[in-house]
């Protein structure tokens, strides 16, 4: 068959030739360039060539102009499409021994001809083996891009990987490559070469190899990596990856570690083999996504695999939980009297897997498989891990019970009601049992997670694929009342019966003089109830506050501040952080009646000047009390501490302190009588204690009876100071709000209509600058230049991020704000910072006209720090308050 | 000692240590961090570092090029963790020269340091295939709640080089040759790109050594008699300025011990970004804010600072002086994720040599106040640049695969499982 190709371009054309090495483009010389239709036989006679047609093939040769007689090149035309016309005077190719190379032209006209040349040459090699081998439309349609490739041998592996690294340039021939691939069975065809090449020890072709499979990844056909994992392949495929180039002196073991190390468990067997198959799969995609391609993926390829196995999980799970019989079967592992010790640890390390898998899935699949896992006695084998010898079962128990009550609260609170009234011990209190228990640290603190997760008031309201109201938005509006009831329910049994046990390591400190002494386990229990404690102080509004006072649970806090641990002092200073957050008047009265102001003073008297973590916890606490303008505390420390904190001068916070209580002292008694008189009493009270606790629960009670709708809003009517808030307040919204200027505030900002009340009058000056808020949401803003950022991430999720469009995790780069909907905090403290993010598109005066970026606060930072009430020590300083106020 | 030197030299070799070992340091260094202050004084000599991402052999890498410790006194600015396979072994190997060599070794905190962020790009998920339960991700996610959130380098001199040659920039490039040495300037023209330090240097040398600065900058003059006096000192940070932080001081009134918020003062110095902008812009992050030159410069004249050195972007160059040498992005990660194909550097900030260094204190307030005759020079640099750790040293990296699987091994996490009790939640309403 010979080539009707057109006349080749015979007129030399001048031309550079150069040729890629080691990154650097090498010039071979200048020389004059020619296409060819050349003889095998005879790179010289054209006649011999015109004989015997069929040999003829087409070249591009250069000849040097200095040597007449020396080629600078002499390439054969490949049926490729790796040749690149680059500008007007540039051809780029990659010759099938891998090199590049790369003809620049001295005319633009003469790259032209050259160009035609190679195009047509391309364009007819490609019809012929399209008519050839491929008689469907699409090799009509585009026939330049049907790959072939030689039937592999370890001869033509540097050719077949040229082919297909330069098919992967282009997005037609990649596919027409992959399908190339798989109906040639190409990848089978490519093992037998690996076991060869190892028996030569040719590193070279191992390497050659390595890299044709890597490519052929690459190329992303969801097909062929469902074929790569099957059993015919696999081991071929991943010793194949075994020799990478890139580590040449290095050789993995994929083949050893998937067939030795790693193991099948069966708990129970698994009868379908179309399922079975599907776990082997899954977990060989699972392995050449973390191992064998962790280095090499590409985001497509990478988003491939997570898909299909994510897919592949669906498919297990729905077939093992609808599987009724194979149900039966796993749960009765932990009935028989039977079954191995190891069997029931598996069987619950099993379960857990299903469980940690589930939640992947979607909602109502999650929802169908814990009820057939319930139905099959799911309770029980919580109940058999839990009180499990070995440290990892309990922690899988625990992982599955927190599981669940993430999936559905209200399931598990149904399930502890019914316990309790079928006069069993109700899991709450196993949950403590084992906590106070507990000597492994790791399950102590996943447990301390499980109850307050149990108790977390706000996991009853997340409804499946709506987005999750913020803190504050469910608190402003009434909440779906069935949920609010059952959950009110769930929390009074919880303080009437359990919350005593719960805390009873901390009651009991009551007799204790010292602290010293206290074994790891103690220090780590108490640490994770005082935790527990802010977390209630935060999330259970009336309920926890009711509880602490009574217990007397903040002045057994306080005793912890003698700790000679730190992280315990530091763990008690947030307790009380918290509280004073919350700027709530019957927590901020019983630290004053039990005079607790007094050890965190003196906390920061044995610390100062040094400057160290427990120092500066301690100074914010003050600070923002400071800041606040909280004028109980205020008036409290200045008239019991004022000569210790003369004494503070390495900071001016103190004396900012003292200087506010003589303002308050001198100017605000005629306002606020009641207050100061209430303050007063209670001074008197906090020395007669039997009385202050008696007038205190009177007040309780008054609070509880009055203030059913206000359960999350507390506002004590006798208390002036949080008179500005609410609708009916005189000021219609806060002068300043502090809450977003407060960098570190980390106890409870969520009620904004709570400290309206607290700017001073000589304020309202500051509210027209109501431009630059640095405070804005970061939504509103288009990402700015730094593309070079490595962590720059664009704009909002969408609802189905999470479900299937999962990317890649180095993809998707860092980003605070898909994080933003965290719900519950880890340790006490941030999860309110959470809330203070929600606040301002929620926030009673409506919402926020949206903000230009362009915001200069410098200078505002910098020169306005005078004025204002908060004077010049604020961390905030005024440019922060000024640019909150945005209404 | 000898239980700390051994996990040393497991961690060195890249072994991971046993859970009860893990504990036990994370105990320590809680310990020895909470008596750090938000912002950690430190001495120099100081070698400052940027972002390490979990590429263990090339933080080796580091430390060859660099100097082992404890011959050099280091500073890492965060990002620790995550990305990289074996943010466990970096974290904790640096970890125990802390605890080891609490003097020489300064670690403060970047963003990455944080429970909710290691969920999702890779150090949870690592802790848990290599010990099959979140325990030790706890404990080191307790350590960083303690981590300082900066430092300042105090007692920096003013010159790099030997006594022959002073400059005040010296680039070594990744063979370990000087490729750009940069007299200083007193206008203030330092290392603006180092993208070409050749040429840059070679522009800049040829009016090096004048002492007096361009004719109305207030420098000229008095400049050549503030030699040795008063350099200011070098503020570290992981990512940068806050506008709710105008002063150093004010960061000693956070209480840092809490996960990294969302907002605040402690949030922007974790994530913030300096950009070619005027005064303050939102981050495309969703967290900290973009900050222009007028808010370093100002920064620095009111905190007595001649230079911020901060991390948290990838350079290709491994380091980028932006603003008239008033802040720098060190980058220590050299190719990236495995693949960027970038260069890695640190910075070197050597001590005073005529002795004034000795008692070098810094004070918020001695550069305010004293007019404009006082010129702060910026500390005498010297960038090491290198590349990834050699293929053949490291093995090929990959994740440690779980041996044993009932079902399928736990995939694309995006959260934790149940435990930590605050995040599990993230992404689901997303």
């Amino acid at each position: 068959m010979a080539l009707s190709v057109p006349n080749p371009p015979t007129t030399p054309r001048r031309v550079k030739v150069y040729e890629l090495r080691n990154n650097d483009w090498f010039d071979r010389g200048t020389g004059y360039c020619t296409g060819q239709l050349v003889n095998h036989g005879s790179l010289v006679s054209n006649k011999v060539a015109d004989i015997r047609g069929a040999q003829d093939e087409p070249h591009i040769q250069v000849k040097s102009e200095e040597e007449q007689d020396r080629m600078l090149l002499e390439t054969k035309i490949i049926k490729d499409d790796g040749y690149q016309k680059q500008q007007e005077t540039l051809i780029v190719w990659t010759e099938p021994h891998g090199t590049d190379m790369a003809l620049s032209f001295q005319e633009p006209e003469g790259c032209a001809a050259i160009w035609e040349f190679v195009s047509h040459v391309q364009s007819h090699l490609l019809s012929i083996s399209g008519a050839d081998e491929i008689l469907s439309d699409d090799a009509n349609e585009t026939p330049i891009s049907s790959v072939m490739l030689p039937s592999p041998e370890l001869g033509n592996l540097t050719e077949i990987e040229a082919m297909i690294r330069s098919a992967s340039s282009t997005n037609q021939a990649r596919d027409s490559l992959g399908k190339f691939v798989l109906s040639e069975d190409f990848i089978r065809k490519l093992i037998p070469l690996l076991e060869m090449a190892e028996d030569l020890e040719s590193l070279e072709n191992l390497h050659r190899l390595c890299n044709i499979m890597k490519m052929i990844i690459l190329l992303n056909d969801t097909l062929i990596i469902e074929h790569i994992v099957t059993d015919e392949v696999i081991f071929g495929v991943v010793g194949i990856l075994e020799y990478d180039p890139d580590f040449p002196s290095h050789k993995a073991n994929h083949r050893q570690f998937l067939s030795d190390t790693s193991k099948f468990k069966e708990v129970v067997p698994i009868k379908d083999p179309e399922i079975k198959k599907k776990i082997h799969w899954t977990y060989r995609l699972q392995y050449l996504k973390d191992v064998v391609l962790a280095r090499i993926l590409d985001d497509p390829t990478f988003s491939v695999l997570n898909s299909l196995i994510f897919f592949n999980q669906v498919d297990i799970l729905q077939h093992l939980q609808s599987n009724q019989a194979f149900l039966k079967e796993l749960f009765s592992i932990f009935h028989s009297t039977e079954s191995e010790p190891t069997q029931k640890k598996n069987g619950v390390l099993f379960i857990q897997q299903c469980c940690s898998i589930a939640k992947n899935l979607q909602g109502p699949v999650r929802t169908q498989l814990y009820s057939h896992f319930i139905q099959n006695g799911l309770f029980a084998v919580i109940d058999f891990a839990l009180l499990h010898d070995d440290a990892s079962v309990r922690i899988a128990g625990t992982d599955v019970l927190v599981a669940m009550i993430d999936h559905d609260p209200a399931m598990m609170r149904a399930f502890i009601f019914r316990q309790i009234s079928d006069k069993q011990k109700p899991l709450t209190d196993t949950l403590i049992e084992l906590l106070l228990g507990e000597q492994d640290l790791g399950v102590k603190a996943q447990i301390a997670d499980a109850i307050r997760i149990l108790l977390d008031p706000s996991t009853g309201l997340q409804v499946e694929g709506l987005g999750k109201a913020s803190d504050i938005t469910s608190r402003l509006h009434p909440r779906n009342h069935n949920a609010d009831r059952e959950t009110e329910n769930f929390l009074k049994t919880f303080y009437d019966d359990s919350a005593k046990k719960l805390f009873l390591p901390l009651s009991e400190l009551d007799n204790r003089k010292s602290l010293k002494g206290l074994s790891i386990a103690e220090v780590s229990l108490f640490s994770h109830l005082v935790d527990t404690l802010c977390f209630f102080v935060r999330q259970h509004a009336f309920r926890g506050k009711y509880f602490l006072l009574a217990e007397n649970l903040p002045s057994r806090v306080a005793q912890l501040l003698q700790s000679p641990e730190k992280h315990l002092k530091l763990s008690a200073l947030k307790f009380f952080r918290t509280c004073v957050g919350l700027q709530d008047e019957f927590y901020i009265r019983h630290m004053i009646k039990w005079k607790l102001f007094g050890p965190i003073l003196g906390i920061v008297i044995d610390t100062m000047p040094r400057d160290n973590l427990l120092n500066s916890a301690c100074l914010e606490f003050f600070e923002f009390i400071k800041r606040e303008n909280i004028k109980q505390i205020i008036v409290h420390l200045g008239e019991n501490y004022r000569d210790q904190m003369k004494e503070i001068t390495y900071v001016d916070t103190f004396n900012m302190l003292i200087l506010r209580c003589e303002q308050l002292q001198d100017t605000t008694m005629p306002s606020s009588y009641v207050q100061e008189d209430k303050s007063i009493r209670n001074h008197v009270n906090g020395a007669r204690r039997w009385q202050g606790v008696k007038d205190m629960d009177a007040a309780e009670e008054e609070y509880f009876n009055t203030s059913d709708e206000e359960d999350n809003a507390p506002t004590p009517k006798d208390s002036p100071i949080k008179g500005a808030n609410g609708s009916g307040s005189p000021v219609p919204k806060p002068l300043v709000d502090y809450a977003d200027d407060d960098p570190m505030d980390t106890a409870d900002e969520s009620k904004p209509e709570e400290k309206g009340g607290t700017a001073t009058p000589t304020k309202p000056a500051l509210e027209g600058a109501s431009s630059a808020s640095p405070t804005t949401s970061p939504t509103t803003l288009s990402p700015t230049s730094q593309k070079s950022d490595s962590d720059v991430l664009s704009g909002a999720p969408t609802p189905e991020r999470l479900s299937e469009k999962r990317r890649r995790e180095e993809e998707d780069d860092d980003e605070l704000g898909k994080l933003r909907n965290k719900r519950r905090s880890p340790t006490c403290g941030s999860g309110s910072v959470n809330v203070l993010t929600k606040k301002r598109g929620s926030g009673p005066g409506g919402s926020p006209p949206t903000k230009k970026i362009a915001i200069n606060l410098a200078v505002k930072t910098s020169t306005g720090s005078s004025d204002g009430g908060g004077g010049g020590g604020d961390v905030t300083g005024d440019g922060g308050g000024e640019a909150d106020d945005e209404k | 000692m000898s239980d700390l030197d051994h996990a040393i030299s497991l961690l060195r070799s890249c072994k991971p240590i046993p859970e009860p070992a893990v504990r036990e340091l994370c105990y320590k260094a809680r310990e020895l961090l909470i008596e750090e202050s938000n912002v950690q004084l430190v001495d120099a000599p100081v070698t400052i570092c940027g972002d390490i991402h979990g590429q263990f052999h090339d933080l080796m890498e580091l430390f060859r090029v660099g100097g082992d410790v404890p011959e050099t006194n280091y500073l890492f600015m965060g990002d620790f963790v995550d990305r990289g396979f074996y943010s466990l072994e970096s974290f904790l190997l640096l970890l125990s020269l802390k605890v080891r060599y609490p003097d020489r070794i300064t670690l403060i905190r970047g963003n990455h340091e944080s429970r909710q962020i290691t969920t999702v790009y890779g150090f949870y998920d690592e802790c848990l295939r290599k010990y099959g339960s979140a325990n030790v991700w706890r404990y080191c996610c307790e350590v960083f709640d303690y981590l300082a959130l900066g430092a300042l380098v105090v007692g920096a001199g003013s010159f790099v080089g030997d006594e022959t040659e002073e400059c005040e920039v010296e680039v070594v490039g990744v063979g370990g040759d000087v490729v750009t040495r940069l007299k200083r300037r007193d206008d203030g023209a330092g290392l603006m790109n180092a993208a070409n330090p050749l040429q840059e240097g070679s522009a800049s040398g040829g009016d090096g050594g004048t002492v007096g600065g361009p004719p109305g900058s207030g420098a000229s003059g008095s400049s050549g008699g503030t030699k040795g006096v008063n350099n200011g000192a070098v503020l570290c940070v992981h990512g940068g300025l806050s506008p709710l932080v105008d002063s150093v001081d004010k960061i000693r009134l956070l209480d840092r011990k809490q996960e990294v918020p969302h907002e605040g003062a402690m949030c922007d110095l974790l994530w913030s970004d300096p950009d070619e902008i005027d005064g303050w812009g939102l981050s495309p992050r969703g967290a900290g804010f973009l900050f222009g030159a007028d808010i370093v410069k100002h920064f620095n004249h009111l905190n007595n600072l001649t230079l911020i050195a901060r991390a948290h972007q990838l350079v290709m160059e491994g380091f980028k002086e932006m603003f008239d040498s008033s802040i720098v992005t060190v980058w220590s990660a050299p190719n990236y994720c495995y693949r960027c194909g970038n260069v890695a550097a640190i910075l070197e900030l050597g001590e005073e040599r005529n002795g004034s260094g000795a008692g070098a204190q810094w004070s918020a307030t001695a550069g305010r106040g004293q007019g404009s005759g006082v010129v702060r020079r910026g500390p005498g640099r010297r960038y090491r640049v290198f590349e990834a750790a050699p293929q053949d040293s490291r093995g090929m990296p990959a994740k440690k695969p779980v041996a044993d699987y009932f079902l399928v091994n736990i995939t694309f996490r995006r959260r934790k499982p149940g435990v930590g009790g605050f995040s599990w939640a993230l992404f689901r309403m997303t």
